[in-house]
């Protein structure tokens, strides 16, 4: 198949991916940051929770990285 | 492939295990000298304030998930094994900031090693809930209360080895790609921000594994007090509390 045709459809799923998880973290840091400054006391704890909220919607962008890996690894030059 | 195979060994394979077995290395010789000469359990000094500091954030993970009874038992096996995941994962990841063009690739920048990293945290969470609540209750708390919930830790593997792959990978192949554009000056920069997902992806393997293993080893009465804790004092008035 046309390596092009392949660079092409291998843009997609990272793309919406990106899109779709920047808006998750942006929901989940602001959430955090207002939490933080009402609160400052459990500051910490709610760091520590917005890592881990931020890792499991990381993942899912991570998840579209391997697909485009595994597509543009058909390219063949 | 200028970044080489990710996920099968190749001719470049062997970096990553000759790095690993470094990074082991390292981490063994670091423990040894830290643990070295006089321990007190009065007021630390030297380089057990050190040693105490490092391991002080997985001893209160343990604590958070034991109860008065089983304390001593749970901080004295559940701290190294997180311990041993951070550390060892963080060495790792910090391969990439070596000056050096082939020894730089990280471990966790490779599927299989992250693989195995993501085996050895669920089937450890599996053998220390079997520890703790016996093999019967371990082997229950696949099934019950929801008889899917084995699916669970399927794809508990899969996540975690997929993140931290995707993240150092991704981290290392942007250093090798910027490198190969422009070699001078940029690559500082980058290196500097891939310090951040080094820790950071550290850090979340070893709390997801230590939420995993809290949801492991929880006993059945514990959450009953738990329960009737919280709903209890929801139903007392709150302006009595502090």
């Amino acid at each position: 198949m046309n390596p092009v045709f392949i660079a092409l459809v291998a843009i997609i799923p990272i793309a919406a991916g990106a899109v779709a998880a920047a808006f998750a973290m942006r929901h989940i840091s602001v959430t955090a940051l207002e939490g933080m400054t009402r609160q400052p006391e459990i500051a910490p704890q709610l760091f520590t929770a917005m890592l881990i909220g931020m890792a499991l919607v990381e993942a899912l962008a991570i998840y579209t990285l391997v697909v485009t890996l595994v597509i543009a690894g058909k390219i063949v030059v | 492939m200028l970044t080489g195979n990710l996920w099968m060994v190749d001719s470049t394979g062997w970096v990553v295990i000759i790095n690993a077995l470094v990074a082991s290395a390292v981490l063994v010789g670091l423990g040894r000298f830290l643990a070295r000469g006089r321990l007190t359990s009065g007021v630390p000094e030297g380089r057990q304030v050190f040693g105490e500091f490092a391991i002080n954030f997985f001893i209160k993970k343990a604590r958070e998930m034991s109860d008065a009874h089983d304390r001593a038992k749970i901080v004295g096996t559940v701290t190294p094994f997180l311990g041993t995941f951070f550390f060892f994962i963080l060495l790792c990841n910090l391969f990439a900031f070596l000056p050096v063009p082939v020894v730089n690739r990280p471990p966790t920048s490779f599927f299989s090693a992250t693989l195995a990293l993501a085996l050895c945290a669920v089937f450890g969470n599996l053998l220390l809930a079997a520890r703790f609540k016996g093999p019967g209750g371990a082997i229950k708390h696949l099934f019950w209360p929801n008889p899917l919930q084995w699916v669970s830790e399927v794809t508990d593997v899969l996540s975690l080895s997929l993140r931290l792959f995707g993240n150092i990978g991704g981290e290392y192949m942007t250093i090798v790609l910027v490198a190969a554009a422009v070699p001078v000056g940029i690559p500082l920069i980058i290196h500097v921000l891939g310090l951040i997902p080094s820790f950071v992806q550290a850090f979340v393997f070893t709390l997801l594994t230590a939420s995993f293993l809290a949801g492991a080893i929880h006993h059945e009465e514990r959450e009953e007090k738990a329960r009737r804790h919280w709903f209890g004092r929801r139903r007392s008035e709150p302006a009595t509390r502090s």
